[in-house]
């Protein structure tokens, strides 16, 4: 397959589009009343403007590309010490403001072409992903340990290999292998259940989407897995009759989504097939009044938007040709995909729940800190992370966080284990199958 | 993996000693870091730092610049960069002193009016906070995340100039650490550690780091002047043909005093963004566009502002002016009148259809002389290929004024970052025979400021630069004396 992933210097004419003006440093919106906050996690914690939002990563591009910085462990450090999180990019107003996490992942893609990249723990990741196909270093027979439950109720699930359906539920490695996240594919599929959808799952068979290798910069085997798994749902679709890929990670919904579209065959292996975040796909059961929520769950909760199903889905229009405005020019933002909303209203719909919102939201929610390769690079920044945000969560009132993205769901929670709260994140599906 | 060159200037030792003072973690000499200060949005030449420290106490400021000041190292003083002037590109390598971290709002007294602030306070974090006692600040033009007290003791200006003058003029008291170190108050928290209210009627000792650049002590906490926000807004919006004829209203009208803000720009400011290269203006549309910003309390009073406004038009208008009242374009309003803002300044509005660069020629010029600067400024810009985006500002009623140009330009080509700075000097030498004072004057600016200069005015600023800064550490060459 062809792919289109920009190397740093076929970027270079959008690195040099950056003022250094510092818009992106912060949250601000005018209101009225004007509200403000962080929104970098790596400015946060490391302070230096070479950290700080994108004005300190598109220092480290222009440095790279001017020639005037080269690579030092420290260096190769310090650009992996950015969670991708796209918070800076939502404050920029230029022209390079479409492009902002490719810059900081063209970086790492140079990186480890260099042979300098990822970091130590995180070439962890890499070599398990070429071992077992995943990122947890987790044998094939564990992916489908989740499906216990169902299988002791002799209801098991499909596999779609096997039995064809329309729905492929995509599970994603982390809610297989990550044992605090695993209840969400069991919540998942007990509401498809409860929905009586047919649907099946690739079990054993299924690989990573790739998301990780691509935070990271490692290109090669994102592209690998990336092509195997347009293969398999392909064939899927053409031979197994699967119309829809249904995920509830937003890591794999956004490279599904996002990055596979940068293959030049995209269309061809995945244009006739629908790709939807669980929470998109419920909400249609929920509108059409199919999705009764009859129980209730008394509790006090927030909503914490992920990057992956907010921000990184913003859709940037760009005058390509020039004709109006100039060539190359940012034109605006449509944020019809991203999944703010939806989330809010099932949430808010369920019969007991009392909905504290807090400070920095939608577009300019506070990464968890798990992002772009941080949890597995630097575990401890990002649980400090985490927990600012669990306090911002507290700080509402609210006694659970809720969000829709098993990585934002396992560091939260041990970003609440670090600060000692009660408070624990709970992914949406589960408020839904306890309330169904 | 190739190593980094080590630049000869960096002195392992050096850094050591830093990181005992503020902390391993934020003390560091590794490139990449201070690369990341070397440059800024002005056409100064990137220069590197040799040290970054980000303290987090007074107490490691005044460590820092005693090592500093034993070993004559110079030290920058940094909050968040924006400026547009290289203030910040360290022109002798040294410590760079990144405040940002020191970003405590430590008072807001609702009664008295003043907010005691730290260095590293952006405007987006002072305007959410003062914004809950309805008190308002004269925000710039600049980034949210710019830092309030640099913009204060550089003497920037803001919404409310037009009304209360520079920012400087706001300064209530302040906390300063020397270049040798010591720490010292000026303004009534000198007298007694709390009051934080006033630098009158005491001797106006805040001059002596107020407009220096950073040349002569690092403040550590400012008091600033506060004021209520009244809940109407009404903007008058005018058009006129000439600079002339804008130039009479905004005089007869700042005779009144009754705007926040009373501002002029040139059809090519007006535009979102600044074209880049220069192109003419359509035939059809007048050269000048002003906005008159009020604040009233009541609807009667907004009334009131409103007759004088129109007893003026038609004063102006019967001296044959071509002045009519007209629609400014709504983003660039909004731009105007929601600030702090991200979409004005150095951000959108300015630099984004050249390319990363912008830089000014800005300058305190008396309202009578705006015309013939213009003309001038005109000319050299559009031979340049730069569009004449100039703006005139009244301050304090008519009692002077600004002018100033915003020149966009790409950062990638050298050739037109060299076009930028050189028609941006031009344009400076021709305002400073005028009669003309640049503010935040890059060093190419000082130059020209001192060759102008009496002698005795530059004896002087060296005498007061010398008993401040015996070793000239601070901000060193950043005055161009």
């Amino acid at each position: 397959m062809k792919w289109n992933i920009p190397s740093l210097e076929e970027l270079e004419d959008v690195v040099w589009k950056c003022t250094a003006c510092g818009n992106c440093k912060t949250t601000y919106n005018f209101g009225p009343p004007p509200t403000y906050g962080e929104i970098c996690p790596s400015g946060v914690e490391f302070g230096f403007e070479g950290y700080m939002a994108s004005k300190g990563k598109i220092s480290f591009a222009r440095g790279i590309l001017d020639g005037q910085l080269e690579w030092t462990p420290e260096f190769v450090d310090a650009i992996y010490k950015c969670t991708v999180c796209g918070g800076c990019q939502n404050q920029c107003e230029l022209d390079h403001k479409p492009f902002i996490p490719e810059i900081i992942e063209a970086m790492r893609r140079k990186a480890v072409e260099d042979g300098v990249g990822p970091m130590p723990t995180q070439k962890v990741i890499a070599q398990s992903m070429r071992s077992f196909n995943n990122p947890y270093q987790g044998p094939r027979r564990v992916r489908t340990d989740w499906t216990r439950p169902f299988k002791k109720a002799k209801q098991p699930i499909k596999n779609i290999m096997k039995e064809d359906a329309p729905i492929l539920y995509y599970v994603g490695c982390t809610g297989a292998f990550n044992l605090p996240v695993r209840n969400l594919p069991v919540a998942t599929a007990s509401i498809f259940r409860k929905l009586g959808l047919d649907f099946g799952i690739l079990g054993e068979n299924e690989i990573c989407c790739g998301s990780t290798a691509m935070r990271l910069g490692d290109v090669d085997e994102f592209k690998r897995v990336a092509e195997t798994n347009m293969k398999i749902f392909k064939d899927l679709h053409d031979n197994h009759g699967v119309e829809t890929i249904i995920t509830s990670c937003a890591g794999c919904y956004r490279a599904i989504k996002k990055d596979y579209t940068l293959s030049e065959n995209y269309e061809e292996y995945l244009g006739d097939i629908k790709i939807i975040h669980t929470t998109d796909f419920l909400y249609k059961y929920f509108k059409e009044d199919k999705l009764k929520f009859t129980k209730e769950v008394p509790w006090k909760v927030t909503y914490h938007d992920p990057c992956h199903t907010g921000r990184h889905l913003l859709e940037y229009s760009i005058d390509e040709d020039g004709s109006q405005q100039w060539k190359g020019s940012y034109l605006g933002k449509s944020e019809d995909n991203c999944l703010y909303d939806i989330p809010r209203e099932m949430l808010k719909a369920i019969p007991g729940i009392e909905f504290n919102e807090m400070e920095r939201i939608r577009n300019n929610s506070y990464c968890c800190g798990g992002g772009g390769g941080v949890m597995t690079g630097y575990g401890d920044w990002a649980a400090k992370n985490a927990g600012i945000r669990i306090q911002e969560g507290m700080d509402t009132g609210a006694d659970q966080m809720v969000s829709i993205c098993p990585f934002c769901h396992y560091n939260l929670n041990e970003g609440a284990k670090r600060i000692k709260s009660d408070m624990k994140l709970y992914d949406l599906v589960e408020l839904i199958d306890m309330a169904l | 993996m190739t190593g980094m060159s080590k630049e000869t200037k960096v002195d392992p030792l050096i850094t050591k000693r830093l990181c005992e003072i503020v902390g391993d973690k934020n003390a560091t000499d590794m490139k990449h870091v201070r690369y990341a200060y070397s440059y800024d949005l002005s056409f100064v030449k990137p220069k590197l730092p040799d040290y970054v420290v980000m303290p987090t106490e007074v107490e490691q400021i005044q460590e820092v610049m005693k090592f500093a000041n034993e070993e004559k190292i110079p030290v920058i003083p940094y909050t968040a960069g924006t400026n547009i002037g290289g203030l910040c590109i360290p022109e002798q390598g040294g410590i760079l002193l990144d405040l940002k971290r020191m970003n405590k709002i430590i008072r807001i007294d609702e009664e008295s009016h003043y907010a005691i602030l730290e260095p590293g306070v952006s405007h987006a974090q002072f305007a959410s906070a003062l914004a809950k006692y309805n008190l308002r600040w004269s925000w710039p033009v600049g980034p949210p995340s710019a830092s309030t007290s640099s913009n204060a003791i550089c003497h920037g200006i803001g919404g409310l100039s037009g009304r209360y003058g520079l920012n400087s003029e706001e300064i209530t008291s302040m906390e300063v650490v020397l270049p040798t170190g010591e720490l010292v108050r000026v303004g009534s928290c000198a007298i007694q550690e709390d009051a934080w209210h006033s630098c009158l009627p005491l001797p106006r000792v805040d001059g002596l780091f107020t407009g220096w650049l950073g040349t002569t002590g690092v403040i550590t906490k400012i008091g600033l002047r506060v004021h209520p926000t009244p809940p109407i807004l009404k903007v008058f919006t005018t058009s006129a043909d000439t600079l002339g004829d804008m130039g009479a209203y905004l005089r007869n009208l700042g005779n009144y005093e009754i705007c926040d803000d009373l501002t002029g720009v040139s059809w090519w400011l007006s535009q979102v963004p600044i074209p880049y290269p220069y192109k003419p203006k359509p035939e059809e549309a007048p050269e000048w566009i002003s906005f008159a910003t009020t604040f009233s309390w009541t609807e009667k009073e907004k009334e009131a502002r409103e007759e004088i406004w129109k007893m003026v038009m038609d004063e102006e208008i019967k001296k044959g002016s071509s002045l009519k009242e007209t629609v400014y374009p709504e983003e660039a309003l909004k731009a105007r009148t929601q600030l702090p803002s991200q979409i004005v300044g150095s951000t959108k509005n300015y630099t984004k259809q050249a390319g990363a660069g912008i830089s000014w020629p800005g300058t305190f010029t008396p309202l009578n002389k705006w015309e013939p600067v213009y003309d001038e400024w005109k000319k050299i810009l559009i031979d340049r290929n730069l569009s004449p985006a100039v703006r005139v500002t009244n301050y304090r009623g008519v009692h002077y004024g600004m002018l100033r140009a915003m020149i966009p330009f790409p950062k990638k080509e050298p050739a037109s970052v060299e076009n930028a700075r050189q028609a941006i000097v031009d344009c400076l030498k021709v305002d400073l025979d005028n009669g003309g004072i640049p503010y935040k004057p890059p060093v190419d600016f000082g130059i020209e400021i001192n060759k102008r200069a009496q002698q005795g005015y530059v004896e002087l600023l060296k005498k007061i630069k010398l008993m401040l800064d015996p070793n000239d550490i601070m901000n060193t060459d950043k005055l161009a004396l």
